[in-house]
């Protein structure tokens, strides 16, 4: 997500956190501008819910399947480029075929997932992105991307009555 | 000692980051004395010919060949401990994963050196990799050494991920702590992670699928390095039972190596509240049963070829159990099963102490099997007037004792820019089980060993 | 039609003599590794002279069997080099490349005859036997493999000429080294495919054995004896 306008609470815990989260859908904010960012997981709290679902392993097997074929292609195609008898075996034995499909395989479903999870993660991106370092110490970031102008001092009293530890405003100024 | 909270956590895990000590930097400089040794002994190698290796015919393999599935074999550590622990859940595991992984990356980066070391043009071994070649042909992809440069770098890939993925959060920590170039540094290091809560699913469903992948991986890898033996009309060598044997002296090893690098750390870094005596006692209750696998292997195997009482196969098995191998087989029987049985199935001795002194013994013992499956059936093969004894050299042992050294100071240097124990997920933990008290929370009650 | 080349040795009429390994160092550019490399195994003999005694005093007997590359059509050491520098011929003969070897050694493992050298150091040839080499085969460098290539130059060579001269090549027109040498005529050198040759004939005889013949390699050097090895084992 680009640093546009925001407005976000820094919560000093996970069940603090989860009053923000309720506050903000109480005041009828979409789930997709609700931003969430913290230092750990916390996979068993409510206030994580959005955004599990992914097509990773789909991918991941697809990423498979596509080296596996390339891995078939290429010990198939190599040994008939070039045809050369050793041991009596044919130029395409299968059990070594097998072999390298198997390998270009796994390594198709891994870099796959390594490339689905930059993507999807927005990871190693040149633009920069909303941050707090405070993060870092333990707080929970629970905020609001491009909130209207109007609704932004409802948003501070409502983060502040759920509990907020500090409240901060970015916009495109400040990063 | 009491309880730790989150900062203390962070602030413990993140000192062996901040400075180094005399005692560090003495090691680290002897150690890498050692590593330029063996960088010489290599340079010989290469300028005065691969006949400075103690390798004859018909030893061919000796000591660089035994490394290199040593080494592979040590690589299994992470693979285990990391994913299989990652997938059945168990939450003891998250002191113990990123030291595993290290080692899996180290270990694996060094033993696939030996496959260059080795050859007797090793400016070529570029060759084994398939591209389009100016003389128009193609690896043997019947060759199993072709299968493990597939294999390896498939798994060195994998591993490398493993490792690398979860340490996003940790490099994000230490980048919002560090200031000047450290923040530059940390900050490409952490590919920008911010910890947004779909980042965090991101991470745990990639972390998931790796976990899945690589634990058949790892076992390929092996199975295909055992290949590389068993694909050999060699006595001794052509058994079908060489693939799993591998793979679980691999996890053997490989699980030994991971007490032996956690005692250190433990003691070094002082991490005596998050390295336990449960971590240790779960890791030698593992080491244990792979004790008697490993047991169970190396008799139904020799069993067979006792009783199968084959002409060619008999000179190896007696050569190893009663001839002029017998004192290395002895003592890997002695340091692989007589030595840790004991002290990993009473719980009395199966202290820290216990499975450190088990799994020293488990390091030479496997390292002398790796050795005793390859020269010992070299040594004797079919034709009685070709058999020959080997003898390794100056520039072998020097090369070896390079590659012990790389390892120890890859990890010291790790262990000093990263946190070695994932600290995010060692918070996490606290979240995950909230009726039990988290593990730092437990020394307490245990009391330190 | 096309030849594929076999041996037959008669153990019978070997003497021992080792002329053979004479021949076939000279004829091969193979050199002599000196006393100390040879004390630490690393002697080079493309074919060697095993020479067992069976039986205890005064009933000694000496068996001599010449060993070298059985050229098997089934060989284990042609699937297991990586870069394709061990291959099988469309003549039959186990090719061995020298510019692809990068010497792996795992054919020399994989050889269960031992018949597979490596040449650990740059040879060399101390002055005048290096006025000897053969212009017809290549020096090998340290790190590449070697064996008996059934003095293919010899064979090539016989080819060509039998080509130019627009006929097949005759039965014992190629002789190499080794069977030219041998005094007692114990080995012979020919074209398995064709019924006629001397080479085929004699490999039908009731004294024929193989080599490790169990092993399932298919070895083209068939041995001729009248008895069988002590005990009756093959090995």
């Amino acid at each position: 997500m680009a640093a546009v306008n925001s407005i976000y609470g820094l919560f000093p815990g996970p069940d603090a956190a989860e009053q923000g989260m309720s506050a903000l859908r109480a005041a009828g904010i979409a789930p997709e501008k609700i931003i969430i960012m913290s230092s750990e997981p916390f996979d068993r709290y409510h206030f994580t819910e959005a955004d599990r679902k992914t097509a990773m392993p789909w991918l991941a097997a697809f990423g498979g399947l596509v080296g596996g074929i390339c891995g078939f292609l290429l010990a198939r195609y190599t040994q008939l480029a070039y045809p050369i008898t050793v041991g009596n075996m044919p130029p395409v034995s299968p059990w070594p075929t097998a072999i390298v499909t198997y390998e270009m395989t796994m390594f198709g479903a891994v870099m796959t997932t390594i490339i689905t999870l930059l993507i999807t993660a927005r990871l190693a991106r040149r633009r920069p992105a909303l941050y707090d370092p405070e993060i870092s110490n333990g707080m929970v970031l629970i905020g609001v991307i491009d909130p209207s102008d109007a609704a932004r001092a409802d948003l501070d009293n409502r983060l502040r009555a759920a509990g907020a530890a500090q409240v901060k405003v970015t916009n495109l100024a400040s990063r | 000692m009491a309880a730790k909270t989150p900062e203390q956590i962070t602030d413990d895990l993140l000192r062996p980051l901040s400075g180094v000590s005399a005692r560090y930097l003495t090691a680290l400089a002897f150690l890498a004395g050692v590593i330029v040794a063996a960088f010489c002994a290599f340079g010989w190698q290469i300028y005065a010919g691969i006949g400075v290796a103690g390798i004859r015919r018909p030893v061919f393999w000796g000591f660089y060949i035994t490394n290199f599935v040593f080494w592979i074999g040590l690589s299994h550590a992470g693979t285990l401990i990391s994913a299989i622990l990652r997938l059945a859940n168990a939450t003891w595991r998250r002191p113990v994963t990123r030291c595993a992984e290290v080692i899996t990356v180290f270990a694996l980066s060094i033993g696939a050196t030996f496959p260059i070391i080795h050859l007797g043009k090793p400016w070529l071994a570029f060759w084994m990799i398939p591209y389009p070649s100016q003389r128009g042909i193609w690896p043997n992809v019947r060759s199993p050494l072709v299968w493990d440069f597939f294999a390896i770098s498939t798994y060195l890939v994998s591993s490398v991920t493993f490792l690398l993925l979860p340490m996003l959060p940790d490099m994000a920590l230490i980048r919002d702590r560090a200031t000047g170039l450290r923040k530059k540094i940390y900050s490409v290091a952490a590919l920008g992670w911010r910890g947004t809560s779909k980042q965090w699913h991101r991470l745990e469903s990639a972390m998931q699928i790796m976990a899945v992948a690589v634990i058949p991986v790892a076992v390929s890898v092996h199975s295909i390095v055992s290949w590389d033996f068993a694909m050999a009309p060699v006595p001794m060598w052509h058994s079908t039972i060489f693939a799993p044997y591998f793979v679980a002296g691999a996890i053997f090893s490989g699980i030994a190596a991971l007490i032996i690098a956690m005692a250190l750390l433990r003691k070094f870094l002082h991490l005596e509240a998050y390295l336990l005596r449960e971590h240790f006692e779960n890791l030698g209750k593992l080491l244990l049963v792979m004790s008697l696998l490993w047991f169970y292997f190396v008799f139904a195997e020799r069993l067979t070829v006792w009783y199968g009482n084959e002409t060619p196969e008999m000179p190896v098995f007696w050569a190893t159990l009663t001839g002029s191998y017998s004192p290395l087989f002895w003592i890997m029987v002695f340091c692989n099963f007589l030595l840790p049985f004991p002290i990993l199935a009473i719980k009395k001795l199966r202290t820290i102490t216990g499975t450190v002194i088990a799994s020293s013994g488990v390091v030479i013992g496997m390292w002398l099997e790796r050795f005793l499956i390859i020269v010992p059936s070299l040594s004797n093969k079919y034709l009685p007037y070709s058999f020959g004894s080997y003898r390794p050299t100056w520039v072998e042992i020097t090369i070896t004792a390079g590659t012990f050294a790389a390892m120890a100071v890859l990890y010291m240097l790790f262990a000093k820019t990263v946190p070695i124990i994932s600290i995010w997920e060692l918070k996490a933990a606290e979240h995950l089980a909230a009726d039990r008290p988290p593990a730092w929370e437990r020394v307490a009650q245990e009391g330190a060993d | 039609m096309v030849h594929q080349w076999g041996m037959v040795i008669d153990l019978d009429r070997c003497t021992g003599c080792e002329a053979c390994v004479v021949a076939c160092h000279a004829e091969n550019n193979i050199s002599t590794v000196g006393e100390d490399q040879a004390a630490r195994g690393r002697a080079i003999h493309w074919i060697r002279v095993e020479r067992y005694f069976e039986g205890e005093f005064p009933d000694v007997k000496t068996k001599f069997m010449p060993v070298l590359c059985q050229q098997c059509d089934a060989a284990p050491c042609e699937p297991v080099c990586p870069t394709f520098a061990s291959y099988h011929t469309i003549e039959g003969l186990n090719g061995q490349v020298y510019n692809r070897c990068i010497g792996t050694r795992y054919c020399a493992n994989a050889c269960p005859y031992n018949v597979r050298f490596f040449n650990f150091y740059n040879p060399a040839w101390d002055k005048p036997l290096n006025l000897q080499l053969n212009p017809d085969v290549s020096v090998r460098e340290v790190g590449v493999m070697e064996k008996c290539t059934f003095c293919v130059q010899r064979i090539k060579a016989s080819e060509v000429q039998a080509a130019a001269e627009k006929r097949d090549v005759r039965d014992g027109e190629i002789q190499p080294a080794c069977v030219q040498s041998c005094p007692t005529k114990a080995m012979v050198f020919g074209d398995l495919s064709d019924p006629h040759s001397e080479v085929s004939r004699l490999a039908h005889s009731n004294r024929a054995t193989k080599l490790l013949g169990e092993l399932g390699t298919l070895p083209k050097v068939t041995y001729l004896q009248r008895d069988s090895w002590h005990g009756g084992e093959d090995s």
